[in-house]
C-alpha cells in the first residue's frame, strides 16, 4: 500500500473539521470499517491513492440504533453484525437482518459498517434495496451543518454519492411512516458465501385490511441500474390494487421495464431481467407473508 | 510513524509503525507471529483471521493503529508448549487440514464461533467458515472437528499433557 497520513477523528464534528482541512489540498478518504477501503487502496493507482485517511472508526456517537421522534435511527458506524443482532431491527425489519447476513462473511460483517456499505455505493449494494424500499433518509454533516436527503437520491451512480468531499454520513433514518412496514429482501448470487448480487430486490407495503389491498407499495432493485432504483411502474400498478398472486406476477413483469441491467462476466442482461421478474414476485409474496404473520400476532 | 500498544495473546506489545501498516503485517513482521497468513490481502480468503475484542476480523483489512488499545488473539495464543487447544487437537485427529495454510484462520473462526455458540448446527458452522477458503481438503473434516469439540469429544482433563 502507498504511504498516507492517518488522522483519527474523536467525534463527527472533528471528522468534518479534518475533512474540511485536508480535502482542499489532498486526496482524502474516510476509513470506517475498512473492508472496502483497504481492499481498494492495495490496488489503487498513484492517481487514486489518498494522501490522507481520516479514521472515523473510533467515533462513539455514530454507533447507536434507536427509535427517535423521527423514526429508526441507525448510526453510520453500526456494523452488519450489529444489525443482525439488534433486537429492535430483528423485530421491526427482518429484511434488514437478512440483507446484512448476505454481505461478505463473518469477518467482513464484524468490521464493515452500514454507512460504509452505502457510501461505497456499488450498484449491487446489499444494504441498499431494503432501505430504499423503506423510504430511508440519510443525514450528512458538513462544515455548514447537517442536511438530510432520501437515500435514493444519496446514491448518484456506480461508486458515486451526493456526499461532498468535506461531508460525513452520520445516520440512516427509517421514517416513522415506515416503522414495522412488512418488507422482504431477496438476493440472487452465484453461491451462498461472499457472493455479489446478480440482482437484489426489496419489496415493502402496508395492507389495507378492509379491502386486502396494497398501500404504499415500494419495490427497490439493485445491481440492474447504475444505482439502486425504485421499480416505479410496478409500484404505481400495485397502489390500491387488491392483493392477489396475479398482481404480484404482473408487478414482477412491470419491474423488468424499470430495470436497465447490463451484461458483464457475472450475468447477461437478459438473465438479470428474468431474475428481476422472479425476485420481485417472490419479495412481494415474502412481504405479504410477513404482513399476515404480524396481523395474526395482534 | 505511529506508536501502537495492544494486547496480543495476553501480553502488552508496543511498536512504532507507518500509519498504513496493516494489523497483519504488524503481527507478522514486528511481533514475529506468523500464524496469521497473508493470502489474498483483500479480505476474501480469511487466512489472516484473528480475533480482535472477541470478534473475528481479516487482519489484512485493519490498520495497525486501529488495533491500538485492543485485545488481539492469534492462533499462537491458543496452544501451550504442553498441549494443543481442543480445536487444534480435533483438527489433528480428523485430518482436517492438508497444506495447513488456511488452518490458523479457520481455527480462529471456529474459536470465535464456539465462544459465542457452544452447540452450533452444521449450517451455523458453515456460515462461520464462509469467510475462510480452503483449497486442499474441503470443509467436511473441519466441520466434523468443530462438531467434535462442541460435543466435548476432545475435552481433556485440565493439567493432562497432550
Amino acid at each position: 500500500m502507498r504511504a498516507f497520513d492517518v488522522f483519527t477523528a474523536k467525534d463527527s464534528r472533528h471528522a468534518v473539521a479534518l475533512l474540511a482541512e485536508h480535502a482542499a489540498t489532498s486526496k482524502v478518504k474516510v476509513l470506517a470499517g475498512g473492508t472496502d477501503l483497504l481492499a481498494d487502496l492495495k490496488f489503487a493507482s498513484a492517481s487514486h491513492a489518498p494522501d490522507v485517511v481520516v479514521d472515523i472508526s473510533r467515533i462513539e456517537d455514530l454507533r447507536s440504533i434507536a427509535v427517535t421522534g423521527d423514526g429508526l435511527s441507525i448510526g453510520a458506524l453500526v456494523t452488519h453484525t450489529e444489525i443482525m443482532r439488534s433486537p429492535l431491527i430483528r423485530d421491526m425489519f427482518p429484511a434488514m437482518v437478512n440483507a446484512a447476513h448476505t454481505i461478505g462473511a463473518v469477518q467482513t460483517r464484524n468490521l464493515g459498517t452500514l454507512g460504509g456499505n452505502l457510501v461505497t455505493a456499488v450498484p449491487s449494494v446489499d444494504s441498499g434495496p431494503t432501505l430504499v424500499a423503506l423510504d430511508a433518509l440519510v443525514t450528512v454533516l458538513g462544515p455548514a451543518g447537517r442536511r438530510q436527503m432520501p437515500l435514493a437520491e444519496f446514491f448518484v451512480g456506480p461508486r458515486k454519492t451526493a456526499l461532498k468531499p468535506d461531508e460525513l454520513l452520520l445516520e440512516i433514518l427509517i421514517p416513522t411512516t415506515s416503522l414495522g412496514k412488512p418488507t422482504c429482501f431477496l438476493k440472487f448470487g452465484l453461491r451462498k458465501g461472499q457472493a455479489l448480487a446478480l440482482v437484489n430486490v426489496a419489496a415493502s407495503f402496508w395492507v389495507d385490511r378492509a379491502r386486502n389491498a396494497f398501500v404504499a407499495p415500494r419495490i427497490a432493485l439493485g445491481a440492474v441500474a447504475p444505482k439502486v432504483v425504485h421499480a416505479s411502474t410496478a409500484e404505481a400498478y400495485l397502489e390500491g390494487r387488491a392483493i392477489a398472486p396475479e398482481a404480484m406476477v404482473e408487478a414482477g413483469r412491470l419491474a423488468v421495464g424499470d430495470a436497465k441491467p447490463i451484461s458483464d462476466f457475472r450475468a447477461s442482461a437478459e438473465y438479470r431481467r428474468d431474475l428481476v421478474a422472479v425476485l420481485t414476485r417472490r419479495a412481494l409474496e415474502g412481504a405479504y407473508e410477513l404482513a399476515k404473520a404480524k396481523q395474526s400476532e395482534k | 510513524m505511529t506508536k501502537v500498544t495492544l494486547n496480543v495473546n495476553g501480553e502488552t506489545r508496543t511498536a512504532s509503525v507507518p500509519p498504513e501498516m496493516t494489523l497483519l503485517r504488524l503481527l507478522r513482521e514486528e511481533f514475529g507471529l506468523t500464524g496469521a497468513k497473508l493470502g489474498c490481502d483483500v479480505g476474501d480468503c480469511g487466512a489472516c483471521t484473528v480475533i480482535v475484542d472477541g470478534k473475528t476480523v481479516n487482519s489484512c483489512l485493519m490498520l495497525a493503529p486501529q488495533a491500538d488499545g485492543r485485545d488481539v488473539l492469534t492462533v499462537e495464543g491458543l496452544a501451550t508448549m504442553e498441549r494443543l487447544h481442543p480445536i487444534q487437537k480435533a483438527f489433528e485427529e480428523k485430518g482436517s487440514l492438508q497444506c495447513g495454510f488456511c488452518g490458523p484462520g479457520v481455527i480462529m473462526s471456529a474459536k470465535a464461533l464456539l465462544d459465542e455458540n457452544p452447540d452450533p448446527s452444521v449450517l451455523e458452522i458453515r456460515d462461520a467458515l464462509a469467510g475462510n477458503l480452503c483449497r486442499c481438503t474441503g470443509y467436511s473434516k473441519m466441520i466434523e472437528a468443530i462438531q467434535d469439540v462442541a460435543r466435548g469429544d476432545n475435552r481433556q482433563p485440565v493439567g493432562e499433557s497432550a
